[in-house]
C-alpha cells in the first residue's frame, strides 16, 4: 500500500451547516491523519471516521446477528413491502442523491417521507410559507453586515467557525470587523456566545414573541404602555430598536431557541416581520442556524422531488403534505407507523420517550455509518459510507448555496454510499411490490 | 459525539444539567454530584454542572436521551416537540447513578 502522504486542500467538512469549504486534510495509505483549519468537532468527524462503525445486521430472537449486506437488505425489503404504513426518515448526514432514492421508497410503499428539520427547523419553514422568505448568502454578511444578531443560537458551540469565518473577519466593506460590526445575542441565557458578543439582551424563557411583536411596535413608531416586556426594560427596548434602526446591512441568524420554545413556527413568523419592518430603514436578511450539514439539502430535495419540504405522506399514491400529522414524532407518538427506514439520523437519542417507545415495537430499518442508539434498537442494520470522506455527493450550505463534497478515502470493505444501499432496496422493492 | 453516541465520552457530555451557583446551595450538592431532573412525565438522574453565567430558575440539559427521557411528545400540531420549554424540579439525588444509554434506551421502550 502506498504510505506516501497525500494532502488534499478546499475539502468541504460534512459535520455543520456552515460547511466550511477551506479544510486541508493528510492522508496516508487509507487513513486520515491531520486535519488542518478544521474546528475541534470537524478534527473528531474526519479522524475518527473509521471507528464505532456498524456491520450488517438482523436481529434473530432478540440479538443482533451479523449478515451479509444482501441478507440485511432482503430483510429491509421484506420488512418495507408488507409494511402498511412506513416512515422514511432522516437524512440531513448524508448527500442529496441519496435523498432521491428514499422519496423513491416513500413513493413505491404508500409511507410517509420526513427529514430531521421536523425536529429543527421545521417551524422555519412554516413561518416562511406564512411570511416569505428574507434570505441572502454568508458572503454577504461577511462583506456588508454592520448589525450581526444571534437570537436563541450558541453558534461558539455548535457551528464552531461561524463567527471566525463570516463574522470577526475582515469584508470587503468591513474595514475592521471588532469596530465596523456589532454581535447581538438574544437569548434566555447568558451562553459563551453571548459572553464574547458586544451586547447580550437576556429574554424570559417563553416569552420571545411578545418581545418581538414590542419591538415591531417600536420600530412602526407605535409607543408601549409597559415598563417592561420580557424582562426587559422599556427603555432598553427604545434603545435596541434605535440600534437597529440605524443599521445599514443586518443579518438575524436564529437557532431553535426561537424554534423550539413557546410560539414554535410563530416566533419566525413574528421575526421575518420584523425583518421586513427594519427593511424600511436598511438592509435586513435572516437566516437559520442549519445544524447537521445537510438538513437545508434535504428541505432543496423534499421540494424538488415531493413538492413539499418535510412531513410528506404518500399514502394516497400521490404526496401529501401536513407538518403536526405527518410529522416523524407524531406519526410515532399516536403509534401510526407500522416500520421504519432510518437513513443518516439517529431518532432514539433525539426523539421524545413516547416517540422512541413505539419505534421499539416496530421493524426499524437503520442505514447509518457508526453505531449510535438507533442501531440498538433496529431491527435491521446496515452499514453506509461517510459522505464527505468517503464518498462524494452535493450538499446544501446554511444559506443555500449547493457545495459538492469530495470523497478522500476508500469505505471500509464492502460498504456502499446511501444512495447505493437506497438503490438496491428501491429495486428489489419494486419487483416484489410491483 | 463524533467519537461516538454509545460511549462513556458522549455521556459525559450530555447527562448533565448546567445551574447556577445558588442553586448547588438550595439543593445543598456539590458540583458534580448526580441531581434528579423531574417534570410530569418522569424523571432522569444527570450530573450537576456549574454555569457561572447562569441564573436561577433556568437550568439547561444538552439535546439528548437524557433531556428526551422526561419530555412530552406533544407538537402542538407542528410537528416540534417542546425542546426548549420544560417546566421542571431539580432534586438532590445523591448516591444515585447515572444510567448508560443502553439502560436508558430500555427504561423508554420498557415504561420502567
Amino acid at each position: 500500500m502506498n504510505q506516501e502522504t497525500q494532502v488534499f486542500d478546499h475539502i468541504i467538512c460534512p459535520f455543520c451547516g456552515c460547511l466550511c469549504d477551506d479544510i486541508r486534510l493528510e492522508v496516508q495509505g487509507n487513513k486520515i491523519t491531520k486535519n488542518e483549519l478544521g474546528c475541534a468537532i470537524s478534527k473528531a468527524k474526519f479522524l475518527s471516521h473509521h471507528e464505532d462503525r456498524i456491520s450488517p445486521t438482523i436481529r434473530r430472537n432478540g440479538t443482533h446477528v451479523e449478515v451479509s449486506l444482501y441478507e440485511a437488505i432482503g430483510r429491509a425489503v421484506e420488512i418495507l413491502a408488507s409494511a402498511k404504513r412506513p416512515l422514511v426518515y432522516g437524512l440531513s448526514s448524508t448527500e442529496n442523491d441519496a435523498h432521491r432514492e428514499a422519496y423513491k421508497i416513500a413513493e413505491t410503499t404508500g409511507g410517509v417521507v420526513d427529514n430531521t428539520s421536523s425536529v429543527c427547523h421545521g417551524p422555519t419553514i412554516l413561518g416562511v410559507q406564512e411570511s416569505g422568505e428574507a434570505a441572502g448568502s454568508l458572503a454577504e454578511v461577511k462583506h456588508r453586515a454592520d448589525t450581526v444578531i444571534y437570537w436563541g443560537s450558541n453558534p461558539q458551540f455548535a457551528h464552531p467557525r461561524h463567527i471566525s469565518r463570516y463574522v470577526r473577519v475582515q469584508g470587503e466593506y468591513i474595514k475592521d470587523p471588532k469596530a465596523d460590526r456589532k454581535i447581538w445575542v438574544f437569548d434566555i441565557r447568558k451562553t459563551i456566545t453571548a459572553n464574547m458578543a458586544d451586547e447580550f439582551v437576556k429574554i424570559e424563557p417563553g416569552k420571545d414573541l411578545e418581545f418581538i411583536g414590542a419591538l415591531r411596535a417600536l420600530v412602526r413608531g407605535h409607543p408601549l404602555d409597559f415598563e417592561e416586556v420580557a424582562g426587559v426594560s422599556a427603555r432598553q427596548l427604545a434603545e435596541i430598536v434605535e440600534a437597529l434602526k440605524a443599521t445599514k446591512y443586518g443579518i438575524l441568524f436564529f437557532g431553535l431557541g426561537l424554534t423550539q420554545s413557546t410560539g414554535r413556527h410563530r416566533n419566525i413568523d413574528a421575526a421575518i416581520r420584523l425583518v421586513q419592518d427594519l427593511n424600511s430603514f436598511g438592509k435586513w436578511n435572516m437566516m437559520p442556524m442549519r445544524g447537521h450539514f445537510n438538513v437545508a439539502g434535504a428541505n432543496k430535495t423534499s421540494t424538488w422531488q415531493t413538492g413539499y419540504p418535510f412531513a410528506v405522506d404518500y399514502a394516497r399514491g400521490y404526496p401529501r403534505y401536513q407538518p403536526g400529522e405527518y410529522t416523524s414524532v407524531d406519526v410515532l407518538a399516536r403509534g401510526e407507523a407500522d416500520a421504519m427506514l432510518n437513513i443518516a439520523a439517529d431518532p432514539a437519542a433525539h426523539f421524545p420517550r413516547q416517540a422512541v417507545k413505539h419505534m421499539s415495537t416496530i421493524p426499524v430499518i437503520n442505514i447509518d455509518p457508526k453505531r449510535n442508539m438507533t442501531s440498538l434498537i433496529a431491527e435491521v442494520n446496515i452499514p453506509a459510507a461517510l459522505a464527505g470522506i468517503e464518498c462524494d455527493g452535493a450538499a446544501v450550505r446554511m444559506d443555500g448555496l449547493p457545495l459538492y463534497l469530495k470523497k478522500v478515502i476508500d469505505p471500509p470493505d464492502g460498504v456502499l454510499p446511501d444512495r447505493d444501499v437506497l438503490r438496491m432496496i428501491h429495486d428489489k422493492l419494486k419487483k416484489e411490490v410491483g | 459525539m463524533e467519537l461516538g453516541k454509545l460511549n462513556q465520552e458522549y455521556i459525559d457530555a450530555v447527562a448533565i444539567c448546567e445551574i447556577d451557583k445558588s442553586t448547588f446551595a438550595a439543593l445543598g450538592v456539590e458540583e458534580g454530584d448526580p441531581v434528579r431532573i423531574e417534570t410530569v412525565l418522569g424523571s432522569v438522574v444527570v450530573r450537576s454542572s456549574l454555569d457561572r453565567r447562569a441564573e436561577p430558575g433556568v437550568a439547561f440539559i444538552p439535546c439528548g436521551p437524557y433531556a428526551n427521557v422526561i419530555l412530552d411528545s406533544d407538537t402542538l400540531e407542528s410537528g416540534m416537540p417542546g425542546y426548549k420549554t420544560m417546566d421542571a424540579k431539580i432534586l438532590p439525588a445523591k448516591g444515585e447513578s447515572i444510567l448508560t444509554t443502553e439502560e436508558l434506551l430500555k427504561t423508554m421502550t420498557e415504561g420502567v
